[in-house]
């Protein structure tokens, strides 16, 4: 996997970055949408009609694959494709804050 | 017991689904909530509670192969589909406190609504230019005037529905 074909997919929309963070683990929909709010302390509701565009995609883009399919719901997880592109998107909001931060106490200094 | 019911019939344009759905949710606070869409216009409803209910569309033409787990995605997430008319699907939720009222919940995936829609309509435009076209083949007057006529004023019909649609999407877009 090289750096260019996971960097077309940064930045991720904040949807779609904690509907990732999510399928670290095999859920189906409702399970995404749970998990979501959870991590996100409550700040982040996704609704049905953007999780299942939002699973077409990502699964066209082979960033997640369908896992199972149980009373008319499928399951999904993430490929090492789309574990790369998270972890990717990850750093760099790590560095962008680092850096922001370094800038705000500079100023503050 | 007999349970009364109405009929209303109303157009709404594909870009006007927003109006669309404050105008089901003004009927569910009256009491009046969507029974059965029959094409093209009309809309029937049944007598109950006034109630505060969110009506939301979606423009999703599925296939058999995916409907199942689209519609169980919605009803899991607490939204009762009501019914389809043209590939649009209506759905409702009751309004609680602290359950979001929105299917789309965010900007980008309200634009690929309007995308699917819009490619619907490029999709058609040709086929509606060349059977346009050939209709002019025909001498001008008598029937065929009234057929070019009308032909040419669905024609702008199709580019004003573009033309809105393009707009509705640049407004998400920038909003």
């Amino acid at each position: 996997m090289n750096e260019k074909s996971i960097e077309k997919y940064l930045p991720l929309s904040e949807s779609t970055y904690y509907i990732l963070l999510a399928l670290a683990e095999p859920l189906h929909g409702y399970g995404v949408m749970q998990k979501v709010e959870a991590i996100s302390g409550g700040d982040v509701k996704i609704g049905p009609g953007t999780l299942y565009g939002a699973f077409s995609k990502l699964e066209e883009a082979r960033l997640i694959r369908m896992v199972n399919e149980e009373d008319r719901r499928k399951s999904y997880q993430l490929t090492e494709k789309g574990e790369a592109v998270l972890l990717a998107q990850l750093r760099r909001l790590e560095v962008m804050v680092a850096n922001g931060a370094r800038v705000k106490e500079e100023r503050s200094a | 017991m007999e349970s009364k019911m109405i009929k209303k019939v109303k157009w709404f344009w594909g870009w006007a689904d927003e109006k669309e759905e404050a105008w089901l949710g003004e009927m569910a606070q009256q009491g009046w909530h969507l029974r059965r869409l029959v094409f093209p216009t009309v809309y029937e409803f049944e007598r109950g509670e006034p109630k505060e209910v969110n009506y939301r569309l979606d423009y999703n033409a599925i296939g058999r192969k995916e409907r199942d787990n689209y519609l169980q995605l919605f009803a899991d997430a607490g939204w009762e589909h009501v019914g389809e008319l043209s590939g649009w699907q209506y759905f409702r939720k009751e309004a609680r406190p602290g359950e979001p009222p929105e299917i789309f919940t965010d900007n980008e995936s309200k634009i690929e609504k309007y995308k699917r829609l819009l490619s619907l309509l490029a999709a058609l435009l040709p086929i509606y230019i060349v059977t346009l076209n050939s209709s002019f083949d025909h001498q001008f007057g008598g029937f065929w005037a009234v057929v070019q006529v009308f032909s040419l004023g669905i024609l702008i019909l199709f580019l004003v529905a573009i033309f809105k649609i393009f707009r509705r999407i640049k407004a998400l877009k920038d909003g």
